[in-house]
């Protein structure tokens, strides 16, 4: 009993046990839906949005908000689709987007480190500074004729399971033991946890909060080349609205925006959730205009019923600990006779 | 007198005004007042949006989901309306107290749920665009084209005029004086402040802040729904989509207006001069003959520029203070 207990406590596994639901009862009404080929595509189209989710966590932890991944995808997926269509190597072109992701994460961090800006409106501005940014360098065109090498990239297959899912998924593997196990990677959730105690102990903070930043920037432009590789053309909305998907995925898998709590596991678990409504729908068959609706209520939902959870097990600890307290002063550790000199008096 | 306004507002207009002077002489065009009047109607839904944001964000807290109530106070006021038949009034009556039930639903889970403010809001921004959507999709109407024929007499709430002045500066104006009272003159706002700077002192000296919280939310709702019957107007067609895009304008002029984002400290008076400013900048942009797509870059700079600027200046205040006190006290330890 207490194993399932310790079990059903971590967020990651309600999140997977509820992934596991939404997959059953989608499977009772249509069974097409449990088929190899839909959970392949499921976790396809989903492979987007969790190397964003990655990304994102990664400034989640440190307490901080990443609003600018949608641009910085755009922006980084249209001008390396530009050099691969100018006859540019592929390798070059993804050398070029990773760049560009790491420099947009790098003007973040600066701004949240150095200037003091609320990460929330740094990311924002950059948001629109990026789309702005991949217009004119496009000229307002979309990008189309990408080199078929790169589009097959996404395609490829091993054993009859796609390639790219296998790397993305071992990626979200290594960067949850470096995030749990090592001593640096834990400093992302020591900054967000407790920020003072964090410069306390020693761990270079504004270091970290920057490097977080990049890492989500480079994450978005790799997410921009999954995207390029995938859908074949970079259109100048790419990545629209994207960023609301991101943070509500990580949300739902249990990283938590006021910082420290949080695993890219459980973020990944999320994307996937968001975007399997999406194709739950479909076999359903529900008209697809309901999916904001469902994938909104949810995240209330979802959330607000974590928050109730949280708030009384921190009660019952609480309440725990006084009782405890309340023990140690019932047992009288003056010697009685001292006790009774004062009573003399 | 001068020195009883803030700082930042006298900024403000500065910007204001040499922003004028500077599109004026660029296209003299600029300096024809009817014209100025009535770029009015191109952002009084996001400056009233703005103005009771301003309150959320100086109680500490953060509203992104009024974009996403102006869609469906527009499709709720289009299908009754239209579909549905009732008297266009009745609708928009309707539609402005939907606005405000999405706001109490946000306000009633931060304030008394307690989950953050920007999570509540962001599944509201999804769940409020998205009941849009399903209107739109369930009443069977076109959701490229939304529901059109209003009829004169409500698209005359955008385009008629009171006296010559456009409706969009009246309502501008009126919106302005329900906020400013209401934030600076009342108990209500003096709470609101007191919740944003400490919310268990607050608590302690008596007020009951969780509902100062859920009222700023309702408050912001509202303003959403009035906001969505005047694009509606204006536009002359419901959609769903509309507002859509305004997230990052209303959160411009309530930060380039000089409230804190972390709360306690703000006004109504900044976010209105910052929202003219916005509002001119992309009139006067246009008019200069540049691209509609280079204005998102103008705005996200001065985003970015204005709060950088208001940092460092209460930091480098906060330091001269320091010195200063430094300073005394060599002097009194030599006296």
């Amino acid at each position: 009993m207490s194993i399932i207990e310790a079990i059903t406590k971590k967020r990651e596994v309600r999140t997977l046990l509820f992934l596991v639901l939404l997959f059953i009862v989608v499977g009772f009404v249509n069974s097409e839906f449990l088929s190899i080929g839909n959970i392949q595509n499921s976790l396809k189209s989903s492979l987007l949005y969790i190397v964003l989710a990655v990304g994102l966590t990664f400034v989640l932890l440190t307490g901080n908000i990443d609003i600018s991944v949608g641009g910085t995808l755009g922006l980084s997926a249209a001008v390396s689709g530009l050099i691969m269509k100018n006859g540019g190597s592929i390798i070059f072109a993804i050398a070029v987007a990773v760049l560009i992701g790491a420099v947009v994460g790098l003007i973040n961090g600066f701004g949240v480190t150095k200037l003091k800006i609320s990460s929330f409106i740094m990311t924002l501005g950059m948001l629109e500074i990026t789309r702005v940014v991949q217009v004119i360098y496009t000229d307002g065109k979309w990008v189309e004729n990408l080199p078929v090498a790169f589009k097959k990239l996404s395609q490829v297959q091993v054993g009859g399971v796609n390639v790219m899912i296998l790397m993305i998924l071992i990626g979200v593997i290594l960067v949850h033991l470096y995030l749990t196990k090592s001593n640096k990677g834990r400093y992302f959730s020591a900054i967000g946890d407790n920020m003072d105690g964090a410069v306390l102990l020693g761990v270079p903070v504004k270091r970290y909060v920057t490097y977080s930043f990049v890492i989500s920037g480079v994450c978005s432009a790799l997410a921009g080349l999954v995207f390029a590789s995938q859908v074949g053309f970079i259109s100048t909305n790419a990545g629209l609205g994207v960023e609301m998907t991101v943070i509500a995925a990580a949300v739902l898998g249990g990283v938590s925006l006021s910082g420290g709590v949080g695993s890219v596991i459980g973020a990944s678990l999320g994307a996937i959730i968001m975007i399997s409504i999406n194709s739950a729908l479909v076999y359903m068959k529900i008209p697809a205009f309901w999916n904001a609706v469902i994938s909104g209520a949810l995240l209330i939902i979802i959330v607000v019923i974590d928050a109730q959870l949280n708030r009384r097990n921190e009660k019952r600890t609480e309440k725990e600990r006084m009782r405890a307290r309340v023990l140690q002063k019932s047992e009288p550790k003056v010697p009685k006779e001292e006790v009774s000199i004062v009573y003399g008096k | 007198m001068v020195n009883k306004i803030p700082k930042w507002n006298l900024v403000l207009v500065l910007v204001l005004i040499s922003e004028i002077i500077v599109f004026g002489l660029i296209n003299p065009r600029f300096w024809n007042i009817s014209i100025l009047l009535n770029s009015f109607n191109d952002f009084v839904a996001i400056a009233i949006i703005g103005f009771f944001v301003t309150f959320v964000i100086i109680t500490g807290g953060i509203d992104i989901s009024g974009g996403s109530i102006i869609g469906l106070t527009s499709v709720v006021t289009g299908i009754l309306s239209q579909l549905v038949g009732l008297n266009i009034w009745i609708a928009v009556i309707i539609a402005i107290t939907v606005g405000g039930l999405c706001g109490l639903i946000n306000g009633i889970l931060i304030a008394y749920g307690r989950v953050q403010a920007m999570v509540i809001t962001l599944g509201g921004l999804l769940l409020y665009s998205g009941i849009a959507i399903v209107l739109v999709g369930v009443s069977g109407a076109s959701s490229y084209e939304g529901i059109s024929g209003f009829s004169e007499e409500f698209s005359s709430l955008a385009y008629g005029t009171v006296l010559g002045i456009p409706n969009s500066v009246i309502l501008f104006i009126g919106m302005f004086l329900i906020a400013y009272v209401l934030l600076h003159l009342t108990k209500y706002g003096r709470y609101v402040f007191l919740t944003g700077i400490n919310q268990n002192a607050a608590d302690y000296s008596g007020i009951d802040t969780k509902k100062i919280i859920a009222s700023t939310y309702v408050l912001s709702g509202l303003s959403a729904g009035v906001a969505g019957v005047m694009l509606t107007s204006y536009l002359g067609s419901a959609r769903a989509d509309f507002g859509s895009e305004y997230l990052m304008s209303i959160l411009t002029i309530v930060v380039l207006g000089g409230t804190l984002i972390t709360g306690g400290k703000g006004g109504v008076v900044g976010t209105a001069l910052a929202s003219i400013i916005v509002g001119f900048l992309q009139v006067g942009l246009q008019m200069g003959g540049i691209s509609t797509q280079y204005i998102g870059l103008a705005t996200g700079l001065l985003l970015i520029l204005s709060v950088a600027l208001l940092s460092v200046s209460a930091g480098s205040k906060n330091s001269i203070k320091k010195l200063l006190m430094i300073k005394s006290n060599i002097k009194e330890g030599e006296v």
